[in-house]
């Protein structure tokens, strides 16, 4: 009963196709697709106490489909809260989040789960590996939730992305065995395991030295050129500089909302030619 | 999916070994003293039932006055008109046509506070009991030496004794002795060791071994008299399936030869039969081993209570574990699952545990009583345990599963 219906809904919910390999992003952004992420007129408010705190004060943001956008911000400008509530981590206080064009609001606590789960690909500043838990075992664990009941392709698909980080000797360390980059490349790992369309990445770079930012932004860029979304929180402008588009929050207000200076699009061409696409 | 839920268990439980082990250390104590316990009680019910089984299940006994367990009891004085039980009484009943189901009588006519000596050497006797020959065959008793009371020594009241082992030692320095032919005196009245007891085992039933026979013939007419009847009369059925038959004939003849209604017959003199002895021990080692039982299971309980305590520290500390589980897709069930399969692990592991001690434990002897594993209990308390594990894996796990991702993830 329980496997039919997880087939079942594997079949309805099947994670989205990954893009053709190599293929414009440009492209894509030109034939003008629905935004992917689309939220609008956001308000989130805390109680801390008796204080009421808003944390976001009526932010709107489109985000279409390979896009790689930065947010950034200073602590306190809500680009945290923001970013919880794009990955259904969180939920709007007022106001509406689409994702894919379905409201999060409409969706039951189970579906926000496997919303999580398919479609999101999160990474966190302080890794969050589960510890005691070997690397392979923390990237196969999402596949685990996903209701992939062949272990063995669990395994593959986990050391695949493994490998893809650059882990493919790491596969039984533990996180404690492991250096911050090397822990935050477990945890893209876990991100990208299940195939999500959008990655989102909350100051990844925060607790890493300057040498594993380097190694990490590229992971993303090659992840961005491969047309997957990508979404950072980063309070660094060099990291900010990688994207396409950068957005600048104050207050829990979007003050600016511009392409990069120094656009990713030669990086990404030079890039390209470098380095096989993911 | 139960699988994985199994495994990130069981790697939970093996994070924390000591934990873990001293959760189950209190299912295990819960569950081992639940089998132990009872396995005492038990165990003393059977040793209880195997003495009654060595007396003869076909035996009666005839007691004047309300019976141990009958309406008045025994020594009650205000309704029991207590009858006289005679030599006319014995009589009677080996009247066949009065019972048929009796194959054999004694009455058993008891002096107290004799004192029996021998060569300076006293001894008190434990029963001085003036009794028939067929007294040997109801009773169940042989002797090791020389021969029992017979028919003759009956009708010429002899003046011979049979001793129980007890006696010998006492009188004669040692178990071993053989006194037969040798002089006792009892109380003034000198008689013949005719033959000693054999030795009924360490059953704790009364009266076994300091045991010294007399006839009963001879017991009237130097201590009791003929007026005092007999303090008791014993009887065995033709078989252990006419118990009840024999009871009531002996009932109806006693009650019509006094002239007495089955209702003053039932204050008045009692009927007792092996049977009735073992209803009565069943009944109080039941109750004894419920007590034990509940005792035990009540140490269970506490167990239970330790593994919903852990699981709440370990639901607590893994908080952040928790929500990093949910961001990356688990849903609530997933969580659900994995603590409550945690939390079952533990007291399945300590039932397990506990079932081993309170086997290995029963090897041995406790106060006296070799337990006998009773099979229910073994069922009974793992199934509890296990129960517990789901009763109170429930709300920690509970917990667990409706931390909202975020509030987890920040959970420091």
């Amino acid at each position: 009963m329980r496997g039919a219906l997880s087939s079942l809904r594997r079949m309805i919910d099947r994670p989205d196709p990954a893009p053709e390999p190599g293929s414009s992003p440009r492209a894509v952004a030109g034939s003008r697709p629905a935004a992917v992420i689309d939220v609008r007129q956001v308000t989130k408010t805390y109680a801390l106490g008796d204080v009421a705190v808003h944390a976001l004060r009526g932010v709107s943001l489109s985000v279409e489909r390979g896009e790689y956008v930065a947010i950034i911000g200073a602590s306190g400008s809500g680009k945290s809260t923001l970013m919880h509530i794009i990955g259904c981590l969180d939920l709007p206080t007022t106001g509406r989040y689409l994702l894919d064009g379905i409201d999060v609001a409409a969706m039951s606590e189970d579906e926000l789960s496997d919303v999580r789960n398919r479609k999101i690909g999160f990474v966190f500043q302080s890794f969050n590996l589960i510890p005691r838990t070997s690397a392979l075992q923390n990237v196969e664990l999402p596949l685990v939730y996903g209701g992939i009941r062949s272990s063995a392709e669990r395994l593959h698909r986990a050391q695949r992305a493994l490998t893809m980080v650059g882990l493919g000797d790491r596969f039984d360390h533990q996180p404690n065995e492991l250096s911050g980059g090397q822990q935050q490349r477990v945890a893209i790992a876990r991100a990208l395991v299940t195939n999500p369309s959008i990655l989102l990445a909350d100051e990844p770079t925060g607790a890493l030295d300057s040498a594993a930012t380097v190694e990490l932004l590229d992971i993303f860029d090659r992840l961005h050129t491969s047309g997957r979304t990508v979404v950072l929180i980063t309070h660094e402008a060099d990291v900010a500089a990688r994207a396409q588009r950068v957005v600048r929050l104050r207050d829990g207000r979007i003050v600016s909302d511009e392409p990069s200076l120094q656009g990713s699009g030669e990086r990404r061409v030079t890039l390209t030619s470098e380095m096989s696409p993911v | 999916m139960n699988r994985q839920n199994v495994r990130i268990a069981l790697q939970g439980i093996a994070g924390n070994r000591l934990r873990s082990a001293l959760t189950m250390l209190g299912i295990m104590i819960g569950v081992g003293s639940v089998i132990l316990l009872v396995a005492v009680g038990n165990g003393s019910a059977v040793s209880i039932q195997n003495s009654i089984d060595s007396l003869g299940t076909d035996t009666l006994t005839v007691f004047a006055g309300g019976g141990f367990f009958g309406p008045g009891g025994r020594s009650t004085g205000a309704e029991s008109q207590q009858i006289t039980l005679t030599a006319k009484d014995v009589k009677n009943l080996e009247k066949k046509y009065n019972a048929p189901d009796v194959s054999a009588l004694s009455p058993v006519d008891q002096d107290g506070g004799v004192t029996a000596s021998h060569d300076g050497s006293t001894w008190t006797a434990g029963s001085f009991e003036g009794v028939y020959p067929s007294y040997a065959s109801i009773e169940n008793e042989q002797v090791r030496s020389g021969s029992f009371i017979s028919e003759a020594d009956l009708q010429e009241h002899a003046k011979v004794v049979v001793l129980g082992t007890t006696a010998v030692k006492s009188l004669f320095g040692s178990a071993s002795d053989n006194p037969i032919g040798d002089q006792v005196n009892f109380s003034g009245t000198t008689f013949t060791v005719i033959g000693v007891l054999k030795t009924k085992g360490s059953s704790s039933i009364e009266k076994l071994d300091t045991t010294a026979l007399i006839p009963a013939t001879t017991m009237q007419d130097h201590y009791t008299g003929t007026s005092g009847g007999y303090s008791e009369i014993v009887a065995s059925a033709t078989s252990p399936t006419t118990v009840d038959a024999a009871k009531s004939e002996i009932t109806s003849t006693l009650a019509s030869d006094h002239g007495l209604t089955t209702t003053e017959a039932s204050n008045d003199f009692s009927v007792e039969s092996a049977s009735t002895l073992i209803s009565a021990s069943t009944s109080s080692s039941h109750t004894f081993t419920v007590l034990l039982g509940a005792v035990a299971a009540i140490s269970l309980l506490v167990g239970g209570i330790g593994v919903m305590n852990i699981m709440l520290v370990t639901v607590t500390e893994r908080t952040r574990e928790i929500g990093i589980r949910k961001a990356i897709g688990a849903r609530r069930s997933d969580i659900l699952g994995q603590f409550l399969v945690e939390a079952v692990l533990l007291s399945v592991l300590g039932g397990v545990l506990g079932i081993g001690a309170g086997v290995i434990g029963s090897l041995f002897k406790i106060v006296g009583v070799q337990p006998v594993i009773a099979l229910y209990s073994v069922f009974l308390a793992f199934g509890f345990a296990i129960l517990i594990g789901l009763f109170f894996g429930i709300y920690p796990a509970n917990r667990a599963a409706t931390l909202r991702p975020i509030d987890a993830l920040r959970y420091e």
